[in-house]
């Protein structure tokens, strides 16, 4: 399982009115071209804290489903953040990591899930609800399908192959960081009836 | 905590929190704030999410931002040192706009070897990263400052950060004479 087809696999049980962060790397333009016709995603340009802006999505909007689509390096960078999950627990987050063992976009250096390193181990030892592992593109759709629904938070690891599926230039996610939050911020201010950044102060 | 037992300016530091419509506090705890922590644990009215380092703390803020409620960070000054990277990645490029605030461990008296580079590197650093910071030493000023920190990160769209001591802290045997 690549991670493309890890994507399609899950791509049709994200609604549009879910709420999604991403990894930095070739998973912004898979998920580009994935994800549902809306601004729902956040691109989080940020390797380390895609799972922490998802928790800070999770505890404001309680009723809404959020979704974090992590990566091994990312997930390495700040282990810290799963203790933090164990002991908050939101009910309404599901996590999930793709993990190829490597830094892909910087060439392929091994990252230390390819060594010892066990990620749905160490969430559960951290105290996260419904930690697992899968491999292949069925068992990933049946998971995070109940994940997303079972009202209580969710660590999902792909184990996926390397390799980047080969989008044309034109297909690439062609936004930068800040036009990627104006779309998000837009979007639920639109989805949840708010102002979040008005134009001119209030008063 | 009983009433009686909660400091002055812990009271009015949560009491500014909830007039900035604050819901979220993120925080590692320490010792020169120790009661802003344990209200705001406390308090059903704020959700508090502990982090066992600061870095996961910037992302935690920017999702809240991101969802149109308002987050804010506790820490040590020493923790900017730690949560820089994501502070600066979520500022330069995504302008998200945080509040930070933080004790002044170090402060002119210390009496902890180990207290005073915290202070030595934290404003160097806050420069570094183009954050405008103001200290709060004063009861009067706590309010103001929280209220205040939050119009100017957002109109400004970028982090900014509260430095608290002199009498805005627990009572430190260096800060009194």
């Amino acid at each position: 399982m690549q991670r493309i087809d890890a994507f399609r696999a899950i791509a049709p049980t994200i609604a549009a009115e879910d709420l999604v962060t991403t990894s930095i790397g070739a998973t912004w333009d898979d998920w580009w071209n994935l994800k549902p016709d809306a601004d729902n995603t956040f691109f989080t340009g940020v390797l380390g804290s895609v799972t922490s802006t998802a928790l800070g999505l999770a505890v404001s909007l309680p009723h809404r489903r959020i979704v974090a689509f992590e990566s091994d390096g990312s997930m390495l960078m700040n282990t810290g953040i799963l203790c933090t999950l164990g002991a908050e627990r939101p009910p309404n987050l599901t996590v999930l990591v793709f993990d190829n063992g490597i830094y892909e976009n910087i060439g392929g250096p091994p990252t230390l899930t390819s060594r010892n390193t066990d990620l749905a181990r160490m969430a559960e030892g951290a105290g996260c609800l419904n930690c697992a592992t899968v491999d292949s593109p069925d068992a990933l759709a049946e998971r995070f399908s109940a994940m997303l629904d079972d009202g209580e938070m969710g660590y999902l690891v792909a184990k996926i192959e390397p390799g980047k599926h080969p989008w044309e230039w034109k297909d690439r996610k062609p936004t930068d960081g800040i036009e990627d939050k104006y779309r998000f911020l837009r979007y639920v201010e639109r989805l949840e009836g708010v102002v979040i950044h008005p134009g001119a102060p209030q008063n | 905590m009983t009433g009686d037992a909660v400091p002055a300016y812990a009271r009015l530091f949560v009491e500014g929190l909830k007039e900035a419509d604050v819901s979220v506090v993120t925080a590692l705890p320490e010792s020169l704030l120790a009661s802003v922590y344990r209200l705001c644990a406390a308090d059903n009215a704020i959700r508090y999410v502990q982090v066992s380092n600061e870095g996961d703390m910037p992302g935690i803020c920017a999702g809240t931002y991101l969802a149109g409620k308002r987050a804010l960070m506790i820490m040590e000054n020493s923790g900017i040192r730690q949560c820089c990277e994501p502070v600066a990645r979520l500022a330069f490029q995504h302008a998200v706009p945080m509040v930070m605030a933080m004790s002044y461990r170090g402060e002119w008296g210390e009496q902890n070897w180990w207290g005073h580079n915290h202070a030595q590197t934290m404003a160097p650093i806050l420069d570094a990263l183009r954050i405008p910071h103001r200290f709060v030493t004063e009861h009067a000023e706590i309010k103001p400052a929280i209220a205040r920190a939050f119009k100017h990160a957002d109109g400004s769209n970028w982090p900014v950060a509260l430095v608290f001591s002199g009498n805005c802290v627990e009572l430190p045997a260096y800060a009194k004479d």
